[in-house]
């Protein structure tokens, strides 16, 4: 199993004191993909990745970890890019990335060779004897990371690696985790910028409120959402009433009304029975689903679901003292 | 864990040997105890010479106070010549030496230079006398406050103070413009002390060099003790080799507490860097955590055998370069105190209190390290640490009286201060089963406090528990989650 699915969580919990930041949590990540960890602040993704990696571990459930609960013969094979940035301030970057590349096994030569490699190949070179102190925010961040690959693992867990970035920086990162994948690396990392994850992963996880509220491909994200059309009418023309027996729903927001597509319909379908139906249409937009929506959209019905929940155990404990 | 630990082991003592705050530190500690070995003697040698008159009608008092002061110059050159003979009030040649130059008629600062001293060495005269510029009390107001000076071989200089001698009314007034220094004073006291017992003695028709005979003829008492088995046909008389053992070991507890004293410094600053650096997570996927603290440990135990060993070689060349200098005597009590140092039955519980001392207290700073961001939030957490380190110190001075003492007795089985109070001990042979129990109770501590400070650290460096959740933590001490770190 560890061949195929270099991470797999099965109903992992975890409590700070009363606190459950992760609830029932079950993912996989297949070997040789790219999976996004996305959810807001707070969702419990960090303790997640955490868990995964042995740092905490789960009050239940289970962590495999390249086939195995995480030790530290497993995590030689794995990078892991921490979401609390940080470096030793008197060290140079070259020194850092031998250190941790050399607790990883590597021997003492390679560790420097591959230090240089890569400190190069980020445009880093002429700090690589420099302290740290030296180096801009970006700079120390790149460090990081290079600190976490330098010893060519197989299974890479970055933790909000674009956190702190500028967009170029951003865009050096991206470049570098997809010639990480290429080499063969199965990556995760977790971000609640949804760009990064429509460009980069095959697959994504999303959480919220320590609960797992998504689990599939990008194509299967969107299609939990569903497509739609904004059209514009003049005002005081009733649309749903309009387009009902063309089998359409529409839903008015704000000044526009929202018409959603079923399975076999098209933009082309819902404009052609809009003109059927007489509506004076003053605009006509096609919602492309973007990430950000689905992931809003399920955030929200997992924080409504949330208070309904607390509620009810509210209601509950109501009763008994009753 | 052996390869991971030498890596922090390794990383951790090249961070602190890189640092110049260690490089100050290693050449500035010998500096600053030399400074303060010397102190006195600069001291004395930087202040002005301060200059003074008598005003007498004859010269009885004067003489007097001159012979006194003169005295008190020869005690000094005597104790300089061989302080381990005067200490333990031995003969000595040097001594003896001195004492003849003395006795025909040598200047101090001449017998002293005929005993082998460097007369250079000796601490300056602080008062000379001068001629009186008055010669009464009323006429000295000017010359007291400064605004009149009198004439001395360095030129015209203020009159520190003035004795007037009333012999009508029996009186010795002290004229001065400073309150504080009593030392003139009490050469004058003395003076009068002397002074007074050369007239008793002068009305019932006794001479001076009779007293002076009595008090040189006192018999010495000398220290004895019961020798048995080998030692049985030896000297019974206390020698150097017998109270070798009790400075040793005053030695060893003091290097360790000096150790662990100035240590803290290094393992609270390293975890705390790591701390607030935010490095843990990136550290505990690579290390386990035993073999972190492992590592962190023996760095600065590392460290602090290089400060010994670089004070210790530098010592030996000082010595090497001065051993001309270095009197026969002294060579055989460093001597004696290499033989006893030597010894098993001291070093072997040296070396296990010196080790288990230093996991015990050195754990104990590294987990409160953890859980603090800054110094300042150390700090807090330090005071009651600091109290407990203070407490051997000052059981230190009680051995030094007497090693025996029933406080260190009892206070060596409380096991945080078995390290140091164990070796204290070990010189007046206690009884084996009291050595091991100690032992056994210090180790079965040192573990229990090496399980605790892994929690502590773990709960730092992990959770990111702070201070204000160490009375919380202790709160919860009991079997709880394990990870994998």
């Amino acid at each position: 199993m560890g061949e195929d699915l270099p991470l797999k969580m099965t109903g992992v919990s975890k409590w700070f004191g009363n606190f459950q930041a992760v609830r029932d949590l079950d993912f996989d990540v297949p070997k040789g993909s790219i999976v996004g960890f996305l959810g807001p602040n707070g969702a419990g993704k960090s303790t997640s990745l955490r868990m995964a990696l042995g740092v905490l571990s789960p009050d239940r459930g289970d962590v495999s970890l390249l086939g195995a609960p995480p030790n530290l013969e497993s995590l030689k094979y794995v990078g892991f890019l921490p979401e609390e940035r940080g470096l030793y301030k008197k060290m140079s970057p070259r020194q850092i990335i031998t250190y941790f590349a050399r607790l990883k096994g590597m021997s003492s030569r390679d560790a420097k060779a591959r230090a240089d490699e890569l400190l190069d190949m980020m445009g880093l070179g002429e700090f690589a004897r420099s302290r740290v102190t030296k180096l801009s925010k970006g700079m120390a961040q790149k460090v990081q990371i290079l600190s976490a690959l330098a010893h060519r693992p197989s299974f890479l867990i970055l933790d909000e690696p674009f956190s702190g970035l500028d967009p170029v920086n951003q865009q050096a990162l991206e470049d570098l985790i997809i010639e990480e994948h290429k080499r063969g690396a199965t990556i995760v990392f977790s971000t609640h910028v949804m760009e990064h994850a429509e460009r980069l992963c095959e697959k994504i996880v999303m959480m919220a409120r320590g609960r797992k509220v998504f689990d599939g491909t990008l194509d299967e994200a969107f299609a939990a959402l569903g497509r739609a059309v904004h059209i514009g009418v003049a005002e005081g023309f009733d649309l749903a009433a309009a387009l009902e027996p063309s089998g359409f729903e529409a839903l008015q927001e704000g000044d526009h009304w929202r018409v959603s597509l079923k399975q076999a319909q098209s933009s082309q379908d819902a404009l052609r029975a809009t003109l059927d139906a007489g509506a004076p249409i003053t605009s006509f937009t096609p919602q492309e689903a973007r990430l950000r929506d689905v992931f809003v959209s399920l955030v929200s019905e997992a924080e409504a679901q949330d208070l309904t929940d607390t509620l009810a155990a509210d209601a509950a404990e109501g009763r008994e003292a009753a | 864990m052996i390869r991971s630990t030498y890596l922090v082991t390794m990383r951790d003592y090249l961070g602190y040997v890189s640092a110049w705050g260690f490089w100050l530190g290693l050449l500035f500690t010998p500096l600053i105890l030399g400074i303060f070995i010397l102190a006195p003697t600069l001291a004395q040698n930087a202040q002005p010479t301060r200059y003074f008159a008598v005003i007498e009608a004859g010269d009885t008092f004067t003489n007097a106070l001159s012979e006194q002061m003169t005295e008190s110059v020869s005690v000094t050159a005597r104790a300089m010549l061989d302080p381990i003979a005067i200490a333990q009030n031995q003969d000595s040649e040097k001594l003896a030496a001195y004492d003849e130059a003395r006795a025909n008629g040598a200047t101090v600062e001449e017998a002293f230079a005929q005993a082998g001293g460097f007369p250079d060495m000796l601490p300056r005269q602080d008062f000379v006398q001068v001629d009186a510029p008055v010669s009464n009390s009323a006429d000295l107001a000017p010359y007291i406050t400064g605004a009149t000076l009198v004439d001395t071989i360095e030129g015209p200089q203020p009159l520190f103070a003035a004795f007037v001698v009333n012999e009508e009314s029996g009186e010795i007034e002290y004229w001065s413009e400073n309150l504080q220094a009593q030392a003139l004073m009490s050469f004058a006291r003395q003076a009068e002390r002397e002074l007074q017992l050369d007239r008793a003695l002068a009305t019932v028709n006794v001479d001076r060099s009779i007293l002076n005979d009595a008090r040189a003829a006192r018999r010495d008492v000398t220290q004895q003790r019961v020798r048995t088995g080998e030692d049985a046909d030896t000297e019974t008389e206390v020698t150097q080799a017998d109270q070798a053992p009790f400075v040793v070991s005053i030695m060893m507890a003091f290097s360790l507490w000096f150790l662990i004293f100035s240590v803290i410094n290094y393992l609270l600053m390293g975890t705390i860097e790591e701390r607030s650096n935010k490095i843990f997570d990136s550290l505990l996927t690579s290390v386990k955590l035993p073999h972190l603290l492992a590592g962190k440990l023996l760095a600065v135990l590392l460290l602090s055998l290089t400060l010994v060993g670089f004070w210790s070689v530098g010592s030996g060349v000082v010595t090497w370069f001065a051993r001309d200098m270095i009197s026969a005597d002294v060579a055989q009590f460093f001597g004696a105190v290499f033989t006893a140092a030597a010894n098993p039955a001291l070093f072997v519980p040296a070396i296990i209190s010196f080790v288990l001392g230093y996991l015990m207290y050195g754990s104990l700073f590294l987990a409160l390290g953890s859980l603090c961001d800054t110094i300042q939030e150390a700090q807090t957490l330090m005071t009651p640490l600091f109290v407990t380190l203070m407490a051997p110190l000052a059981m230190l001075a009680f051995a030094i009286q007497d090693a025996e003492s029933a406080l260190i007795e009892i206070m060596a089985w409380v096991p945080v201060f078995t390290p140091f109070l164990l070796i204290l001990r070990m010189p007046t042979e206690p009884p084996i089963w009291e050595v091991l129990a100690q032992l056994g109770l210090m180790a079965l501590t040192t573990f229990v406090i090496l399980h605790l400070a892994t929690r502590v650290y773990r709960a730092g460096a992990v959770h990111g528990a702070g201070v204000n959740d160490v009375w919380a933590f202790f709160g919860k001490l009991v079997p709880g989650k394990k990870s994998a770190a």
